[in-house]
């Protein structure tokens, strides 16, 4: 097993290093540089030429992707802002706690919410409630995040005023942000769980147990849960990993300094060296957390676990 | 003797919006302790109905049965409530799954999931202990040892799976046991294995026995009674003697022993049953058979052959075959 994930470790050197590569390359592609986006389209041509020197956008694409790579990983630097003239760390160190905490958040939500509400609805199957829970979970899916949270902040900020709707100083503040993540991923999450339920209570080892006189409430419990949960632990895995990288609707509706618009005004600005700290700082997270996902796999199912021990072999 | 199981016109349906299956239709039949009897006929026959029928585990939406008494020591298993049949499920009837590979919950060691049958059914309050202790002699009971029990159903082959099977089913000693084609899934050789084990364990246990299978050699093997259904019908009903030796037969039964390749008779040629079951969402008029009958007449196409009985051996057919023996 630890065998296992110390490989996997390794594997994540050339998985960054292709999504360093890969962003950098676009990022260089796109049309346009830093000194005549920060000095603007009036500055004289002499001005921009210096700043980008200073910059170092004036070398070769190969050298500077080298040499930004080099500093990332002897010097564990990951550059200075283009437009701040701060540390990029420093950036994502006052933006990523509020990312978190949101998705923290959201996605507890969602899994108590999704998955308690999928079992229920898969045991009731062809019930009222079933039938009921299915439809509200469509439409929550089927919802765009800009309008849920846009309708939130309506009802809840100007009509009811009773919670905040822009910022992230308190808790308080991240309760709409919250529901607006947190609907889509709990309906997705229901109508994964009552699939991957339903499939499970129909196999033969479901109908053995019956047969041993066991009760519903145990072969949903014992037999059937932990058989279903594989497909759902993988998506809500994938899911945390995708919130992390910006709940970025969520964050711009509430205007919530987060990673999501971080990102994404760097973007606009091509403030080179904050994009890629913080895309490669997302890419080690969301590395590590597939990683958490299959290691839990292996709790769930001994024949992964036997799969991991076996260097990738196993009987079956 | 004391009876066991007596089944009574026992009809079982599956209904959708769409159709009807009639899955099984009226059949009759009894067990009494120790004994086995062979339901035998070819897929389709309703025989794993009957099976699910008298465990209540049918499904539940689709599954009804529109008339008919299981009587098992003289209750209604029909009548009982789920918490009661929960009772005698898995503890006084138990059942063996023909798919070893997929009757097993995979994330669960094997130990676990013969013990729980046990646990549900602790009818003299043993400790976790004890129980564990009968875990493991019904392990070794099966032929696998008992340190196995904490390994997973994915490292055991198919015929040590179905001793797993077995194991569940038998660990609360049932008075009655239906082992649905048993064997169907595994290899000859430990198809041989697995029948006499269970054959000696009925011994030791005085446990009955409803032998689900399709396979003849089977059924000369282990059965003291046979039921010979076709179509959710039993076409014939006897002892053993009375199917192998007896003096009249249905058709379908010869037919059934005729597609037996024949080790003694130089022939070149098998001889099987031409066309296929009739489609069970029709109850045509007249023998059920006549189609695929090789001595149908005009009467067997308009109405319903009656049950011709001698000395408790039946035969459903207008023109039963006089022939000693089957072959």
């Amino acid at each position: 097993m630890y065998k296992y994930v110390a490989k996997r470790l390794l594997y994540m050197i050339p998985v960054l290093l292709g999504v360093a590569f890969l962003v950098f390359a676009i990022l260089s592609l796109t049309p346009g540089d830093p000194g005549s986006i920060i000095l603007g389209i009036t500055a004289k041509p002499e001005d921009i030429a210096a700043l980008n020197a200073e910059f170092g956008y004036d070398k070769p694409f190969l050298i500077r992707f080298f040499n930004y790579i080099g500093d990332v990983v002897l010097h564990f630097d990951l550059g200075t802002s283009y437009q701040s003239r701060q540390p990029v760390i420093n950036d994502i160190l006052a933006r990523f706690p509020n990312t978190f905490l949101l998705t923290v958040l959201s996605m507890s939500a969602a899994s108590v919410i999704g998955i308690s509400l999928g079992i229920i609805s898969a045991v009731k199957q062809y019930t009222a409630l079933d039938q009921t829970l299915v439809v509200v979970a469509l439409i929550f899916a089927s919802i765009p995040g800009f309008w849920l949270g846009l309708m939130l902040m309506l009802f809840f900020s100007m009509k009811l005023g009773v919670l905040p709707s822009y910022g992230a100083d308190s808790l308080r503040h991240f309760v709409l942000p919250t529901i607006t993540v947190c609907m889509t991923s709990a309906a997705g999450l229901l109508r994964l769980t009552r699939s991957a339920m339903l499939e499970t209570i129909r196999q033969e080892y479901i109908r053995t147990a019956k047969a041993k006189g066991a009760s519903q409430k145990r072969i949903i419990w014992k037999h059937a849960l932990r058989n279903a949960m594989l497909p759902v632990v993988t998506t809500l895995g994938t899911s945390f990993g995708a919130s992390l990288g910006g709940a970025i609707i969520a964050e711009t509706v509430f205007a919530m300094p987060g990673m999501g618009t971080l990102i994404t005004t760097a973007i606009r600005q091509k403030d080179i060296p904050v994009v890629m700290g913080s895309t490669l700082f997302l890419a080690v997270l969301f590395s590590l957390i597939i990683l958490i996902v299959d290691v839990i796999y292996a709790f769930i199912d001994p024949r992964i676990k036997a799969k991991y021990e076996n260097g990738g072999r196993s009987r079956e | 003797m004391n009876k066991v199981l007596e089944v009574k016109n026992l009809s079982i349906q599956y209904k959708t919006d769409l159709e009807t299956v009639y899955a099984v239709n009226s059949i009759s039949f009894s067990l009494n302790a120790g004994e086995t009897l062979g339901l035998v006929g070819e897929t389709g026959a309703g025989k794993t109905t009957t099976a699910l029928g008298i465990m209540g585990l049918l499904p539940e939406r689709t599954g009804k049965v529109p008339s008919g008494e299981i009587l098992f020591e003289e209750k209604d298993l029909l009548t009982l409530k789920e918490q009661d049949m929960m009772k005698i499920r898995g503890g006084k009837i138990s059942m063996i799954f023909q798919d070893p590979m997929t009757a097993l919950n995979p994330v669960l060691p094997v130990g676990k999931q013969i013990g729980e049958a046990l646990l549900l059914h602790n009818t003299e309050n043993l400790s976790n202990d004890e129980i564990e202790k009968k875990v493991e002699e019904t392990l070794e009971l099966v032929g696998i040892p008992k340190a196995r029990k904490v390994e997973y159903p994915y490292q055991f082959s198919g015929g040590m799976r179905q001793r797993v099977v077995i194991a569940i089913a038998l660990i609360c000693n049932p008075n009655l046991l239906i082992a649905d084609e048993p064997t169907t899934a595994l290899d000859v050789t430990i198809q041989a294995q697995i029948l006499s084990m269970i054959c000696n364990l009925q011994r030791m246990y005085k446990t009955s026995v409803i032998m689900i299978t399709h396979d003849l050699g089977v059924v000369a093997e282990t059965c003291d009674k046979v039921a010979i259904m076709y179509a959710g019908e039993i076409v014939e009903y006897g002892t053993l003697g009375d199917i192998f030796t007896g003096e009249i037969h249905h058709p379908y039964t010869i037919g059934l022993f005729n597609s037996l390749p024949s080790l003694t008779k130089d022939s070149h040629r098998l001889h099987p049953i031409e066309g296929l079951m009739p489609d069970p969402t029709v109850k045509p008029e007249g023998c059920w058979f006549a189609p695929r009958c090789k001595y149908c007449t005009e009467q067997c196409k308009k109405q319903k052959p009656p049950v011709v009985e001698e000395n408790g051996h039946q035969v459903r057919c207008h023109f039963p075959v006089h022939q000693k023996g089957v072959e």
